[in-house]
């Protein structure tokens, strides 16, 4: 047994699956809740950004993005299917039982952010971590200057969320910009990668005064970024949330550790001014 | 720190004493031939206590740390989980620890316990731990050609974090320094007895003497940190440290203040399973490798290159307040490419250190 007087940060907290829903092919949104009330109610202060350790018994652990809001009502994540662990998960029914540890590393400063012009770009399923974020500023709205999201995927059927798209689309509080690789069906919008949607008309992004935050693939973080840059965006604001193989979440286990930092515990989220100076690629 | 002295021949009576209070005392061994072992004491192999002796190629990090531990019984009942942590803490006394590993030790403190999150299995067995440390002094046995402990500032004598410290001064007599409370009870033990300044003069010179019979020097340690904390080393060195990276691990499996660690979850029941964590190495291919096959570090020189600024990159030496090298030399006695700490310090030096580029002053001749 562990000590009474020490907190055994492995140990994860008991997790009802509520329901489940499709996003996206091989994507699906996991709604659930800690069966301990207490442990719900404290999970549920963790910041924008921050993620959680999702524990299969028996298959292992992972760590997953925490896509709501902490404003919203409900806990979920986001998650495609790609190993063992994303499998076990996606293979459970409602009312069964998984394991949750967090919520861990540092998240957004939202309050820095305060007064400025927030420009979001994300590409794929990198709209997952920004996608608390973004909702968190539209529930604060006047806490916030302009808010643009810039948002592309490989078809219409891979945009994810699509209920809070069309909800950001028809919302004066917020300039949303989509855009697919392949057009299919009724696609009326822009095609082209993330980045072709700045030169568009109406696209102009809000640079003076702006945090720019951008997550997506590896190729479309590099496009955007030189785009960012040469707008004028200084590096220390544009944002962006690492993902790292993790085991521990808490700064133990090492596997995540790039340059001088710990993803978990230092991230994930990092300026791209903290990106350059990690002394790794990432 | 307070000193008094043991005879030589009641040094057994202090592993008995240890036994008798209820220690599992650990202390090494040697068999026929040269490796060497810590093992639990027992009646039966008492008598064959190593005092001096090579210093075990597996370092005694796996007292405090197990290659394999499990955290948690996860049992399945009713469609749901009890999940139950368990942790192992026997009461253990480290019997003839060197001054190296003893720095492990003291690393691992640092690592698991001096931040943020405190790792509580971790805890429970270190604070179950006694560490009676020895002084290496027999420039025979106790020095291996490959330890350079001197550079690292961890020995040939620990200054700190031992419960007790046991010099050799030669002529059946030993000097016993007291590094904690738990130390200073044992010095009270009849066992022990009054020491002069004279035999603190003693240990004095014997240290002066030893430290002269290192055969590595690394002394371009220091360099080194200052080389990999400012980014000056080329990726061509990485490339060529990398290419004698046989990316076995053995490095990370011998190194008493390694810390990473994997976590997987197995069977052991119909109901039952077990998480247990597991030493990593960040020399493997799979340490970075993510679900879905993207590896960011793919290439073995980045993976070399992780180990070696990972325990000589300013920041982690201040982040911990202590260097995740502590010169034991195992992994340069383990390293089939020969790319352990010394040879790599050594690589680095001559590819980093400015050229000399002198140019003869042309003398005008005389008018």
């Amino acid at each position: 047994m562990i000590a009474p007087a020490e907190v055994n940060i492995y140990l994860p907290k008991l997790a009802v699956l509520d329901r489940v829903e499709d996003e996206i092919s091989e994507v699906k949104t996991f709604y659930w809740h800690f069966q301990d009330p207490a442990e719900q109610e404290s999970f549920r202060r963790f910041r924008p950004g921050q993620f959680a350790q999702v524990s299969l018994f028996g298959t292992g652990e992972f760590p997953a993005s925490l896509p709501p809001s902490p404003t919203e009502d409900e806990t979920f994540f986001t998650i495609r299917q790609v190993g063992s662990c994303t499998a076990a998960l996606h293979a459970l029914r409602p009312g069964d039982i998984f394991g949750v540890r967090g919520p861990y590393g540092n998240g957004f400063p939202m309050e820095e952010y305060h007064g400025r012009n927030l420009v979001f770009v994300a590409g794929g399923i990198g709209l997952i971590p920004l996608r608390s974020c973004i909702i968190y500023a539209l529930t604060h709205r006047d806490r916030y200057g302009c808010i643009q999201v810039f948002y592309g995927a490989k078809t219409p059927q891979e945009l994810l969320y699509v209920r809070n798209l069309r909800d950001w689309e028809r919302s004066a509080g917020v300039e949303c910009h989509l855009t697919v690789d392949r057009p299919a069906g009724d696609w009326a919008g822009n095609v082209g990668v993330v980045g072709s949607l700045f030169k568009k008309p109406g696209g102009q992004v809000a640079v003076e005064n702006a945090t720019a935050f951008v997550c997506g693939p590896p190729v479309m973080f590099r496009f955007v970024i030189k785009d960012l840059l040469a707008m004028g965006f200084a590096e220390r604001n544009i944002v962006s949330t690492l993902e790292r193989y993790m085991k521990c979440g808490v700064g133990k286990c090492g596997h995540c550790c790039i340059g001088v930092a710990y993803v978990c515990v230092d991230g994930p989220v990092f300026t791209y001014e903290q990106i350059q100076r990690l002394g790794e690629d990432i | 720190m307070k000193a008094r002295l043991i005879r030589r021949d009641d040094l057994l009576k202090l592993v008995d004493l240890l036994r008798h209070r209820g220690y599992e005392v650990l202390a090494p061994f040697c068999d026929r031939g040269r490796d060497t072992y810590f093992d639990t004491v027992t009646a039966e192999n008492r008598d064959r206590v190593q005092i001096h002796l090579p210093n075990p190629y597996y370092p005694p990090k796996r007292f405090v740390l197990p290659a394999m531990e499990r955290l948690l019984r996860v049992r399945q009942t009713n469609g749901s989980f009890v999940l139950e942590p368990t942790c192992e803490a026997p009461r253990r006394a480290i019997f003839g620890i060197r001054s190296c590993d003893v720095a492990g030790v003291h690393h691992l403190d640092r690592f698991y316990l001096g931040r943020e999150f405190r790792d509580p299995y971790y805890a429970q067995r270190r604070q179950a731990v006694l560490l009676v440390n020895l002084v290496c002094t027999d420039p025979e046995r106790d020095i291996n050609d490959e330890c350079f402990c001197v550079c690292a500032d961890t020995g040939p004598a620990a200054h700190d974090h031992f419960d007790l410290q046991l010099m050799d001064l030669g002529e059946g007599e030993f000097m016993a320094v007291a590094g904690t409370s738990a130390g200073e009870a044992l010095l009270a033990e009849t066992l022990f007895e009054r020491c002069t300044a004279a035999h603190v003069e003693k240990r004095r010179a014997i240290l002066t003497e030893v430290r002269k019979r290192f055969k590595v020097a690394t002394s371009w340690f220091t360099a080194t940190v200052r080389y990999i904390s400012q980014g000056s080393i080329l990726e061509r060195t990485w490339e060529e440290i990398g290419n004698r990276c046989l990316e076995c691990g053995g490095c990370t499996y011998v190194c008493p203040a390694c810390t990473c660690f994997t976590v997987t979850d197995r069977r052991v029941g119909p109901d039952e399973i077990e998480r247990v964590r597991i030493w990593d190495a960040c020399a493997l291919g799979g340490f970075t490798r993510m679900a879905g096959g993207h590896n960011p570090r793919k290439a073995v020189h980045d993976r070399r290159n992780r180990r070696f600024f990972r325990k000589l990159a300013h920041y982690f030496i201040q982040r911990e307040l202590s260097m995740a090298c502590v010169g034991c030399g195992r992994c340069t006695a383990v390293c089939h490419g020969d790319v352990g700490m010394p040879s790599v310090v050594e690589m680095i030096r001559r590819a980093t250190a400015p050229e000399e580029k002198l140019e003869p002053v042309k003398e005008n001749p005389q008018p």
